[in-house]
Formats: C-alpha cells, structure tokens, sequence
C-alpha cells in the first residue's frame, strides 16, 4: 500500500480528531467566489489538501487516473481543487476505483437499494476505515454530542456488514458506550429491513415515561414503517423533551414514500418531537463523511432555511448539468462534492442528486431524473 | 394568448375546478351531443375534420399561428420541432385517410349512419351497425400532443360527447384543437370539454368517471392501474400504458452512397418531439460488417445530430433530466477511460444531444431528449436476444434494410411481439390508420348492433 496515501491518512486523521476539527467553518470574507468559499478550521489549507490528495490518489488509484487522463486533467495541469476530476458515484458501480490491492480490502461497502443489480462498491481497509470513522464520529459528535440514549431503527452490523450507514451507527453506538440491543432493525428473509415493533415501541413508551431525552436514528422508510405502526395501533407518543430524530436517505421502494414535510409532521404527531429537533442527514456509500441540515451546536450563525453543511474537511459544488460549470447561487445543479475523508477511493465524487447552493451550506432539492442506466426497475426508467 | 373562455382549460390558472362544475359540464356535453351530434352523418364530420386539418397545415392558419408562437413556451418543444410534428400529423387528415380508417375499423364509412350489408361477409343475410359511447373521457398524459390530438379525433368520428383531461401543464396544444374545431363548427365544439389538474384528483375524476361509457388514458403502468381501480365496473377501459421503441440497421444500406439518407432517417426518429413519444427509438442496432462500420455510422449520426441541433434545437428540459442526462454522460466517459468497446459522442457545454455506442447488446433505456444509444449487432437475431427484456413493451421498430429484406424482417419482429414495423424515419409518423398497441384504435371505441334478416322461404 502506498505510503503518501497512508501519511495523508494519518495526518487527516488528527486534523478532524484534534479538539478543533469540527470547528464550525465561518465566513472570513464578504466577497468571494462560490468556488472558494473561504472557511478556517482543520482545513483552512482545504485546496492545498485537495490537490496533494488528488496527486496521490492520481498515481496509486489506476482507475481514476484512467478516467483523468482520458479527460485530460492531471496534477501536472490541475491547479484548483474545482478543477479535480470527479466520478460519478455509478461508476463505483462498473470500476473498482480504490488504490487498495484485492489483497487489501477486508471491507467493502455497497450502495443500498433493492431494484439494482449491481451496487457501488466502496472498499476499505483499516486504515481507511480509521479515516471513515474519525470523519462521522466528529461531525456527528458535533450535531448530536458523546452521551445519551440513542435507539437505532437499522438491522445490527452483523447482519448488514456493507452497509456504510450502520457501520457508521455501530461506531456511534461503540463511542455512547451502548449495548448492541439499541439496534432495534432485524434484516428479513427477503433481504429487506424490518423493525422489532414491539421492541421500539417498548423503548419509546419507557423513554417517555421518564425525562430522559431519547435520539431515534434510522432511514426514511424505517420511520415511516414505524410511523404507520403507531397509526395502526393508535398511539401518540410524548417523547421527553430534548428527544431527536436523525433521518436519512431515500425510500428505494421499501415503503411508500412520502415527502419529508409530511413526514416530519408525522413524527411531530406520533413522536412528540417537534420539527427543530429533527436532523437529516446526507450521506452515501462512495462517500466517508456526512453532511447533516441543522447548524452545529457552536455555529454562531443561524439560518430560518434549514440547509446541510458538510465538515470542514469535505466541500460542495452545485454544477449546472447543461454546462458542466458551477452553477450560480440560488441555481439548481447537481451536487459534487469533494471528500478529503475519502483517501484511499477517490475524493471527489458527482453524485446524482440535485441541490441548490445556499450561502455556504446547500439545499437538496432530489435526484436526476432515470439517472440509472443499468440495472434499473425497466418500466419505471 | 387571446382565446375565448371555452373550456374549462381555458380558465386562468387561479380558477378552482369544484366538483359539482365537472357533473354540470358532463350533463351539458351530453344535452350538446343528443342535440347537434348524434344524428350527424360521418361524412359531415370527416368533412369538419378534413378542414379542420387543411387549416392547421396553412402557413398563416390562426391556430397554427398560436401553436408555433406559444407552443415553444407552453410545451418546451422548439418552434422547428412543433412545426414538423404538427405538419407531420395533420397532412394525414383527408377525406382518403378518413375513409380508410372507417374502412379498416368498421368495414367501411356508412357503418356508423345506418345498418349496413354483408358486404364481404358473402351472401350472410345479416346486417350491422356501430354506436360509438354516449360520453367518452380521455386521461391524456404528457406533453406530447399527438395521441390527444388522435383520442378527440376518434371520438368525434363515433359521434361521442367527450371530456378530456389533460395532465397539469399538458392541455395548450390539445386545447388549440379543440378550438380549431369549435372556430369551424360550434356546434361540434359544444361536445369536447377539456380541463387540466393533477392526476389522481378522485374528486374530480369520480364525477367525470361516473358519466362515463367509455374511459381511455395513456400513462405509466401504475397510473392506469389507478384509474382502472377507480373506474365502475359498467365502464368500458382503454388503457395504452408506456412502450418503447428501437431500430434496426441492417448491413446492406451502410454502404457509402446509401449511408447518409440512412444517418439522416435515423436523426429524424431521434429528434421527432425530441425523442418524448412511446414510438421514439431509445435504441438503434446497427449491424456489423458493414461498408461503413456500425462505429462509424454512430459517429456520423453524431455528426449529423449537432447539424440538426442548429436548425431543430432541443426543446428546453427540466433539471431533473438535464441532470439525467449529465449523469449518464458522466459515467460513460469514466467507462470509455476503460473500455476500447465504448465510443461516445456529445454536444458541448449543454446536453442537446448524445450518442453513446456500446457493444452491450441488451436493450438500454435512453434518458430520451436526444440521448440515443447505437449498438452493433452480428445480425437479427441478437437483437431479438438483446430486447427481451422488454418484450411485450415495444412499440415501433423503425428498420433500414433493402426492399427485398423488409418482409422477410418484419415478419421475424412481428412473430416476437413487436406491434408496429416501419420504415426508419418514420416512426414517429404512424398513419391515421395506425392500430395504437396493436388494437383497433376506433374499433375499440364502438360497439356493434347486428341485424339477422330473416331469410326468404322457398316458394314450396
């Protein structure tokens, strides 16, 4: 394995891990460009990171220097971390974009959804996992804080080894100090995620017997899973006051879906949590760091539009489909976003998601439109 | 846009539709058609039609006019686009077509006036006539105006009060029909209702659904299934769900002196309603051993598709597809980093245009908008292995091939499933006679009475 990526690795590492690594990026300058938002923190020196990363990962990641060099763009003549190539998050679908041997991959995340025939895959190694895990545990530490009850509505890792999310939930968990039974998601025979019911059900009707705030983490159709529940049986829970929900990602068919106004109002209803103390989160599998939609607890600055911010060690650019160029304020485009977090596959991944840039954070808007070539549900495409 | 207040699309888009406003436009459109209507003869409106489709076709025609200034705002088609499709369409309205149709679909015009004789049947003493339904609704989905254009055009021929209900956003250019017939005759006008709301509106939909006889709509699968669901069982269903189309090149046309009409012919299917519409080819296979190699004929129809987009741009498309677009662009440029078996061809700087050749013979869906994969082939048969997937689901398939091989194919596409066989560059021109799925379009519509005479005894 090469030892620039593994130097970069353990320098990124104690950059986040360092008591200032999730500082809050703040503006230090009024006029600037969208493509150089100015931040300070543990990654003040972003675009010098980038571009070293980007000539590592160029010269030890064969797959991506294939598809820089096809485009032209090498570090011989990419001098600004927006000018970095980006893959698209389906390649890692048809190319092992890593720069870690066959040898060297115990681990490998998939992309998740139930109509695909062939997921991202995103391969890891101690090392990079050291990274995946220094990056969420920060960022999440930094929404959600180190101590308290937290109810996972995802299967155990045991019976979800690839996927990224509950590997991020397991260390979670492992840092609360918490037993495994806060996973309350079991994986059916059908390979689809299922809730203990009764389980969950028990845990919130005690935590809302007590004061002590409870935080419910899980996918979009876990909640509505359990939101249709509680419905069904006819309960309206008070969870105490201070209780969360961190909800993430899409519906993949897995429930109906619904849309996330709708569901929070539902949350608010049944749950007894209202809409402030509801956090999305925004992450994937090609990715090693999260972005979530409420501003961190030291963030001096606050916003009436709830947008997702990134940690200071992972940036967005929004790109005009139709020109390919960064998209202006206010404009939709699809996200790219560049991940420091992401040493060992490669950094900047377009994703197919769309979103607007709001100041220095972003709004998601949704997906490109039958943005799956292969694989895909055929009459829905 | 200054056209009268009459139909319910016309309403500015602040005005709410209310449920008892749909049963009150029902019960007159049914008074309208008893009174003007039912008792008019076929030829009397085939002649209205006729008209109708002459006028559309003049230059400075007013509904024409309207169409092609508003339509590229209304629709997002550009005017060059609308202006062919338009064109293309109505030259089919003429007195000929009409009588072919009625010909085709009920043995002949006079079937839907008075009972009518054997005809062919050969010395049977029986005699039929056809009713078309009382009140006839049409779910019409999308922007693509052609398969409302034909719905209401059908409808008049079975003499049928009809209310149509265009999907939010998709009623301009149905509704300049409508008001091209209404300017030419009121009284016809008086028996088309056309309004515009969001789908699955049960509200809405169970007033207009309960007067039905007959309800036709196109869409996606799961949006027939829910209307199908909500339908009374007296009412009679005809559902046209999404189909897809593809081409098929065969060795013999690529030679150099026949190349480019076939490059050409392959452009025009691509960009006819900007590749929208269910006869639109997601896919050509191009046969292999050709003079001019099916690589070769996929860079030339690049070529050939940028010449286009400078006298027929693309229409103006939602990000979501931009974005559809961008992305599949994005990966087939990381795929050809590695693959010597993908080539692919773009326009620059905005996502008008696409080709993207790839050996992969599995039928792909395109992310449409002029987004066209060439794939080669050794020869038919591994296109008929590469579309099953999407057997039972194909539309068109659009051949380039000398005379002498079309039967001999059409017959191998036909025997598979496939329900139309034309020409390339042609597929987006189906005839007025065209069997929409495979079925009777007017045929469908009508019911039959028959008439058994009694035979004559013999003398002793």
């Amino acid at each position: 394995m090469s030892k620039e990526l593994s130097s970069f690795a353990a320098r990124l590492r104690d950059r986040i891990s360092s008591p200032a690594g999730a500082e809050v990026p703040r503006l230090i300058a009024q006029e600037r460009t969208f493509s150089e938002t100015p931040h300070v923190g543990c990654c003040e020196d972003f675009a010098a990171l980038a571009l070293e990363l980007f000539a590592v990962q160029f010269k030890h990641n064969a797959a991506y220097r294939k598809i820089c060099e096809a485009r032209n763009l090498t570090p011989s003549n990419v001098k600004q971390w927006t000018q970095i190539p980006a893959v698209p998050t389906s390649a890692f679908k048809e190319l092992e974009l890593t720069s870690l041997t066959p040898e060297e991959r115990p681990a490998v995340f998939h992309s998740s959804g139930t109509t695909e025939q062939k997921p991202s895959r995103h391969f890891h190694n101690a090392e990079s996992l050291a990274v995946y895990e220094a990056s969420l545990w920060k960022w999440f530490e930094a929404h959600f804080g180190s101590a308290g009850d937290l109810i996972f509505l995802t299967p155990p890792p045991s019976q979800a080894p690839h996927s990224s999310l509950i590997h991020m939930f397991e260390v979670v968990r492992q840092r609360y100090g918490l037993s495994e039974s806060a996973f309350r998601g079991q994986v059916a025979v059908d390979g689809s995620w299922a809730l203990d019911f009764a389980a969950v059900i028990f845990n919130l009707q005690t935590a809302g017997d007590s004061d002590k705030p409870v935080t419910l983490l899980g996918t979009a159709f876990s909640f509505v899973h359990l939101l249709d529940e509680l419905v069904e049986k006819n309960l309206m829970l008070q969870l105490p006051p201070g209780s969360r929900v961190m909800e993430t990602g899409g519906y993949k068919n897995r429930s109906r879906a619904l849309p996330k106004t709708e569901l929070h109002a539902l949350v608010t209803a049944r749950l007894g949590v209202p809409r402030e103390n509801i956090i999305c989160e925004y992450g994937m599998s090609e990715l090693s760091s999260q972005a979530y939609d409420l501003e961190s607890k030291s963030s001096k600055i606050r916003n009436a539009e709830r947008q997702f911010h990134f940690p200071p060690w992972a940036r967005v650019q929004i790109i005009s489909p139709e020109t390919g160029l960064e998209a202006a304020e206010g404009e939709t485009g699809i996200i790219r976003i560049l991940d420091l977090a992401n040493v060992f596959s490669v950094a900047a991944i377009q994703t197919e998601d769309l979103g607007i840039r709001r100041g220095d954070g972003f709004e998601l808007i949704g997906r490109a439109r039958r943005s799956e070539p292969r694989g895909c549900s055929l009459m829905t495409a | 846009m200054n056209l009268p207040n009459f139909f319910l699309a016309d309403l500015p888009p602040e005005a709410v539709l209310s449920p008892q406003m749909i049963t009150e436009s029902c019960h007159t459109l049914k008074r309208n058609r008893e009174k003007y209507l039912r008792n008019r003869t076929t030829d009397a409106i085939v002649k209205t039609l006729s008209e109708a489709g002459a006028e559309w076709l003049q230059p400075d025609g007013k509904f024409r006019k309207l169409a092609l200034e508003h339509g590229p705002a209304e629709t997002g088609f550009s005017k060059a686009i609308l202006e062919k499709g338009l064109n293309g369409f109505f030259r089919q309205f003429t007195p000929e077509n009409f009588q072919a149709l009625l010909e085709q679909e009920i043995g002949g015009a006079q079937r839907l006036d008075k009972f009518t004789g054997p005809g062919t049947d050969g010395g049977s003493s029986r005699q039929s006539i056809v009713n078309g339904p009382e009140f006839l609704v049409h779910i019409a989905a999308g922007n693509l105006p052609n398969p409302a254009w034909m719905s209401l055009t059908l409808g008049l021929l079975t003499r049928s009060a009809q209310f149509m209900k265009c999907a939010s956003g998709a009623s301009f250019l149905p509704r300049l029909f409508a008001h091209s017939v209404y300017e030419l005759d009121h009284k016809l006008g008086a028996c088309l209702e056309l309004a515009e709301w969001r789908g699955g509106n049960i509200d809405l939909e169970g007033r207009i659904f309960a007067e039905a006889d007959c309800v036709t709509a196109t869409g996606g699968d799961d949006a027939l299934a829910a209307i199908r669901g909500e339908l009374p069982p007296k009412v009679r269903f005809l559902g046209y769900g999404q189909r897809v189309s593809f081409g098929f090149v065969t060795r013999e046309v690529l030679r150099d002196e026949t190349v480019s009409k076939v490059v050409s012919d392959a452009a025009d299917d691509v960009i006819a309603w900007d590749q929208n519409g269910c006869l639109s080819p997601h896919v050509i296979y191009v046969e292999e051993r050709g003079v001019v190699e099916s690589d070769k004929f996929a860079e030339l129809l690049s070529v050939e598709l940028a010449k286009r987009e400078a006298t027929e741009p693309r229409g103006k498309i939602s990000v979501e597809e931009s974005a559809g677009i961008a992305s599949r662009r994005d990966l087939y440029a990381a795929l050809t980093a590695h693959r010597g078996d993908i080539k692919f061809w773009s326009s620059h700087e905005s996502t008008a245009w696409t080709v993207v050749f790839e050996h992969d013979t599995r039928f792909q869906f395109s992310c449409l908008n002029r987004f066209i994969y060439v794939k080669p082939v050794p020869d038919v048969a591994d296109v008929l292995q590469g579309v099953d997937a999407v057997h039972g689901k194909v539309s068109t398939v659009g051949i380039a091939a000398p005379p002498e091989k079309m039967a001999e194919l059409a017959l191998r596409f036909a025997r598979w499933g496939a329900t139309r066989i034309c020409p390339l560059g042609q597929m987006q021109n189906p005839p007025l006679t065209w069997r929409h799925d495979g079925r009777p379009a007017l045929g469908d519509l009508v019911t039959w009475t028959d008439f058994e005479i009694k035979p004559q005894m013999d003398a002793d």
